[in-house]
Parts: structure tokens; sequence; C-alpha cells
């Protein structure tokens, strides 16, 4: 027969404290009952009933029910406060996420939507509105699964009652400026964006419940990455501004002279003609030099269309099979004044059809045609090579010239840019081969410029079949 | 008869050579073309033309070094052509001792006034001899300090006649405002235009009969001054 109480008791203690480390609160008090109830049922005399009959064994019996009920007291603290402590890391955890997307998020259109995304995907909520005031309306971007129409009036009441509150918010460490209100029977919560101590927006959350600091701490980095985004803009703006001008002068500068020289020689030459002394000879040489000077104007005024085109994005491919051959002929009759005083040697090898666009790839040769004929001096040869290869259209324009200068190499297709030798040049304005190469890039194509061993330069244009961009296009989509 | 003038062409465009070179020839000049700054100087050199134009914009070397050198050695006319905006090579090479400048895009009418201008230049010179010149209705006596219109005395000061006489011994020759402020004022004073300004405005109105329109202190604009003898009409 087991006599000692106290050791039933110690035992039976042992088992309430168990559980309480484990279970939830009430599971402990219950517990805590039922052994205080077992014990006194079962080992106090007279056993199998409830009562007592030594007044001492009450004594113990409270005793243990007390000690019981306060170990389950204790534990259950206990575990909230590490409950917690894993809740605050977690989201602590979240926001550190967050702010790792604000830093990745760049300027634009897409940036607050953007954010209000990464919020509702960090913090797992099913909805996450950024609402902005912008005059008397309110700008909302949502993020997450579900869509809750909230009234702008519940907004515009938050933001009132937060500007009014944000300040002693801040110093005093309280959520007034908090809100929850009733969408649809979902609670959502409206928290302001706060910027020091005003309020620049409202947050709105729903789904998860969030504690009320972080809640807080959420505010800030959001207002924060609008701060960021809008200064990314403005400073995107001017960039823009600053590089538009000064490629509106560099324009100016590099047009001014290709435009001054035809409009006099026109201008004298048309006189010329009117003069009654001029043999017929000397008047058709007149007349033959406005055509020249008028075409020459035209290129000025075709490239200058085409560069417009190119910064606008505004160049769209059109493919169709084409010979080299026939490409070749294509971009010398372009530039046939150009040509007139060298010799041009074509090479044409498996003259087989490719598929591409013609007016890019024939305009783009074209220039590099001319480039070659301008920086030769008159009367040398100019070799091209043309040849449908495996990896598409190859060809190649090889001049007689002094080569490209070291220096230049990696400028050459730069926009406005003159060789150290050009620049002592008259003609030219640095348009060219920048065109070149942006209209080939609308058809995938490349272009680039080497010395060549033997002497000269050696330009090489490189257009892939279209079938072979659309795959292309397909694998990066 | 005088032998005809004989005009150096020094431009590397060919199309400027092609349509320049036929105009002048057809107005009874004789022209060489050179097509470098080089080829220029060694022409010259070789056989001394009797004006020149000359394009800033060489191949080999910088049209104002061309204007210098040539100036070292000769007091040829020389017209230079430039840039339209391009105000910095212009005073420059007037500065150098060009005589006058055409602005690209230029008309047959301009270039051949500004010729016409600066030949008959070179012709009167020998009336400075006499310590004289006449233009128009003007007379300006170097000796006697004097300046007539119209046999009546215009009474200058000691400046604006200094002015006068600056701008008239060179006459049909545009002087920079900074060599003019040199020669007057002191090279101290080549920054403060408004001097120049304010007496250009006092000699108009005594020796112009319209000095809102004026026919012999004509304004280059930016540029400088000249003293035009010819007609009203010419440039």
């Amino acid at each position: 027969m087991i006599a000692n109480p106290t050791i039933v008791a110690l035992a039976l203690l042992l088992v309430v404290l168990v559980v309480a480390a484990r279970a939830a609160r009430w599971v402990a008090v219950v517990i805590s009952v039922l052994a205080m109830l077992a014990f006194n049922f079962f080992f106090l005399p007279p056993v199998g009933t409830f009562t007592i009959a030594d007044p001492q064994n009450w004594v113990v019996l409270f005793t243990f029910l007390a000690v019981s009920l306060a170990a389950s007291h204790l534990s259950a603290v206990a575990r909230s406060r590490t409950d917690e402590a894993v809740v605050r890391r977690d989201e602590l955890a979240r926001l550190f996420d967050l702010s790792r997307d604000v830093l990745v998020i760049t300027s634009g259109a897409e940036a607050i939507p953007m954010l209000a995304r990464s919020i509702a995907q960090r913090f797992d909520l099913e909805f996450v509105a950024i609402a902005l005031p912008r005059g008397p309306e309110w700008d909302v971007y949502e993020g997450g699964a579900a869509s809750v129409a909230i009234d702008r009036k519940h907004l515009s009441d938050a933001f009132a009652a937060a500007r009014a509150v944000l300040e002693f918010d801040a110093y005093a460490r309280t959520y007034a400026g908090h809100r929850t209100i009733d969408v649809d029977g979902r609670a959502v919560r409206l928290v302001p964006l706060r910027v020091g101590t005003a309020p620049s927006g409202i947050l709105a959350a729903s789904g998860r419940p969030i504690e009320a600091g972080t809640l807080d701490a959420l505010g800030g980095v959001v207002a924060l990455a609008i701060e960021r985004a809008t200064f990314l803009e403005e400073r995107k703006a001017g960039e823009l501004a600053r590089q538009g001008d000064a490629l509106k002068t560099a324009l100016l500068a590099s047009v001014g002279h290709d435009l001054r020289t035809p409009l006099t020689a026109i201008q004298i030459a048309a006189a010329n003609i009117q003069s009654p002394h001029l043999t017929d000879a000397d008047r058709r040489d007149q007349s033959e030099l406005i055509l020249g000077e008028v075409e020459r104007l035209n290129r000025l005024f075709q490239n200058i269309l085409e560069m417009a085109r190119i910064d606008a994005g505004a160049v769209a491919a059109e493919f169709r099979p084409v010979h080299p051959s026939e490409l070749v002929a294509a971009a010398r009759a372009q530039v046939e004044q150009a040509l007139r005083s060298h010799t041009v040697h074509v090479n044409v090898d498996r003259d087989e059809p490719v598929r591409l666009d013609p007016r890019l790839t024939a305009a783009a040769l074209a220039q590099v045609l001319e480039n070659a004929a301008r920086y030769t001096p008159a009367g040398a040869s100019i070799t091209v090579h043309a040849s449908a290869t495996e990896e598409g259209m190859k060809v190649s324009v090889k001049d007689e010239g002094l080569g490209i200068a070291a220096a230049d190499l990696p400028h050459l297709f730069d926009r406005f840019y003159r060789g150290e030798a050009a620049r002592a040049r008259a003609g030219g304005t640095g348009m060219g081969l920048w065109i070149a190469r942006g209209l080939l890039a609308a058809e995938r194509g490349r272009v680039w410029a080497e010395n060549d061993p033997g002497g000269g330069a050696r330009f090489t244009i490189v257009v892939p079949p279209a079938q072979a961009v659309a795959e292309a296009g397909a694998t990066r989509s | 008869m005088t032998p005809r003038d004989r005009i150096l062409l020094v431009d590397d465009e060919v199309a400027i050579q092609r349509s320049v070179g036929p105009l002048l020839r057809s107005h009874g000049y004789d022209v060489d073309v050179a097509g470098t700054g080089a080829d220029a100087l060694k022409q010259f050199a070789a056989d001394p033309p009797g004006l020149i134009v000359l394009d800033l914009g060489l191949p080999d070397m910088d049209g104002t070094d061309v204007c210098r050198r040539i100036r070292l050695a000769s007091d040829v006319p020389i017209i230079v052509l430039s840039a339209r905006g391009a105000e910095g090579d212009k005073v420059k090479a007037l500065d150098l001792g060009a005589d006058d400048y055409v602005a690209k895009p230029f008309g047959p009418a301009e270039l051949l006034a500004r010729i016409r201008v600066a030949l008959r230049r070179v012709a009167t010179q020998p009336h400075e001899d006499s310590g004289q010149l006449v233009a128009g209705d003007l007379t300006i006596d170097y000796d006697r300090r004097r300046v007539l219109r119209q046999g009546a005395e215009i009474r200058l000061t000691p400046k604006e006649f200094e002015l006068l006489t600056l701008l008239a011994r060179q006459h049909d020759r545009v002087l920079t405002h900074r060599a003019i402020l040199k020669a007057i004022w002191g090279g101290n004073a080549v920054e403060q235009p408004e001097h120049l300004w304010t007496l250009v405005a006092q000699l108009r109105k005594k020796i112009e009969v319209d000095p809102a329109h004026p026919r012999y202190l004509r304004s280059e604009p930016w540029v400088g001054y000249r003293f035009a003898t010819g007609s009203p009409e010419d440039l």
C-alpha cells in the first residue's frame, strides 16, 4: 500500500508542470484541478471518497492546488513571451526584406504599385493599398490577392486624424493615428505614412493581424520608399533634359557646316547659270553642281530623320528574302554621288537569298560606303565583299585609306563622334556610323570596324536571318 | 587699261571652288584656287595675287594662321569666309589683319560687293599721301585736322577726330571693337565697349546726314566698325 501522500503529490505536480509547459493555460488549470481531485479521491483517507478525515490533509490539498496553478501561470507567461519574441523577429525579418525590396525598386510609374505588391508578399497580407493624396483626390495603388474598395472619405478622415496626432504619436510612441475600418465585413487597418512628424499618405492593410508597432514601422519604410522613388524620378527627368540639350547643341554644331556649304554653292551656282557670260559647258557644270549639292542636302535631311526615328524607337523591321548582290546594288545607288570619285569593286559569294529588312540593311551599308569614300583619297578603291553565310548576311567594306587610329576605334559608332583626322576635314557630321548601327540593331544586325593587316580599314556588317531572330525572341521570352 | 585683278580662292570644299571660281571669272577676275593652307601660302609666295578669299576651316591648318602669315609679308586685301555665328573666329581673323569677312551661306552679290570694296581700298591709297580723304560729300583733312561736309566745316572733339581718322585711314576695312578701343583708349579699355558706343553715336550725329542710317560709319554687328567710302547702296 502506498502510504506517503507527499510522494504522490510531488509526482502529480510533476505531471501538472509538464502539461503547463506544453499545453495552453486553460488545459493546465483543468489538469491542476483534476490532479487535486484525483489526489483527494485516491490517496487521501478515507480513500475512495472526496471527504477528508484529517484536517492536516486540507493544507496538503490546497498547497498542491496553489503550487500547480502558479506553475501553470508562470509557464504560460514564459511561453507567450517566447511566442511574442518569435513574432517580433519574424516581423523584423519581413521589414528587413521589404527595405531590401525598396532599394531594388527604381523610379517610374511602376514603382509604387510594385511597392504595394512587395508589402503584400513580404507580410503575407491579402490586401495592401498605398493611398497618396493628390489635391482633394486620392491615388490608390493596390497589392495582394484581394481587392477592397475603400471609401475615399475614410482615407481623408484617417489622414486628417493622423495629421492631428502624429507628432504626439512620434514622441510618445503611441499609435493613436492608426484606425481600423470595416469594409464588407473585412477589417482594414489604416496606418499613416510618415516622414518625421508629417503624414504623406495612408497605408491600408488587411488579412493577417500585424502588431501596431510593426505597422507603424512599415508606414515609415513605405513613406521613405515613396520619397526615394520621387527623388529618382526627378533626377532622371533632370538628366534627360540635360542630355536633350547636349544633343541639340551637338546636332546644330555638326549639321551647321554640312548645311552652309551646299547652300552657298547652290546659291552661287544658280546665279552663275543666270549670267550671260557662261559657255554651255560651264552652264551644264553649274547645274550638275547644284544637283549634286541638293543631293547632299537631301542625304543630310534623311540622316536627321533616321536619327529621330532611331531615338524614338520607331524603326520597325520588315523582312523579306534578299540576295546579297541586290543589297549591295541598292546601297551603292543611295550614295552614288559620294562614290563617284572612287572605284568600287564588288565580290559576292553564295548569292543566295537571306531573310532580312532590305531597307534598313541597305541604308546601313550605304552609310558605311559613304564613310569609306569620305575618308579615303579620291581615286582610291573600295572593295565590298558580300555573302550569304550560316550566321546570315555578311558584308564587309574595305578601303585603302590610312586605317583607323587606335584612339578612335572604341568611339567610332558613337553619335557625333568624329575621329582625330576627320575633325580637321570640313565635311561630315559624325551621324552616319551611329545611324548605321541604330538601323541594324532594329533587325538584330551588327556592325564593327577593324584595321586590315594589309592596310586600310575594314567595316563588317552581319545581319542574322529573320527566322533565327524569331527563335531567339521565343527563347528569351 | 588696268590689268585684271587676280584673286586667290582658298577653300577645301570642291563645291565652293566649283561655284565661286566661275562666279569671279565671269565678273572679270582671274582666279587661282588652293585647297589647303600650305598650298595657299605656296601660291601666295610664288605669285602674289591682288586679293585673297580665305575660308577659315581648312584641313591642314587654322585659317587665322594663314591670315597672320600672309599679313607678315604683304598688305594684300584678305576676305575671310566663316560660318555664321562663329563671331570669335571672325574677330580673330580681323585682328590678325583680314580686311573683311563674309558669313556662309552667302550670296554672290554679297561676296562681289566685299571684293569690290576691298580692291577699291588698295586703289585709292595714293589719296592718303596727299593728307586728305574724299568720300562722297565728306572731306577729311588729316594734316589740318579738319572735316568738311559739302564745304562746311564740322567741329569735332579731339577724341571724335581720332576715331574718324583711325577708321578713315583704313577705310572700307572692318576694325574690331577691340582694335579700336585699344588704339584710342589703350589696352586697359578693351573690355569697356560702352566708351566706343557713345563716341560713335556722337560722331554720327555730326558727320552723317541720317545718323540712324549711317552712310560712312557702318556697324558690323558683334564685330566692329568700318568707314565706307562707296555709295550708300554698297555693302
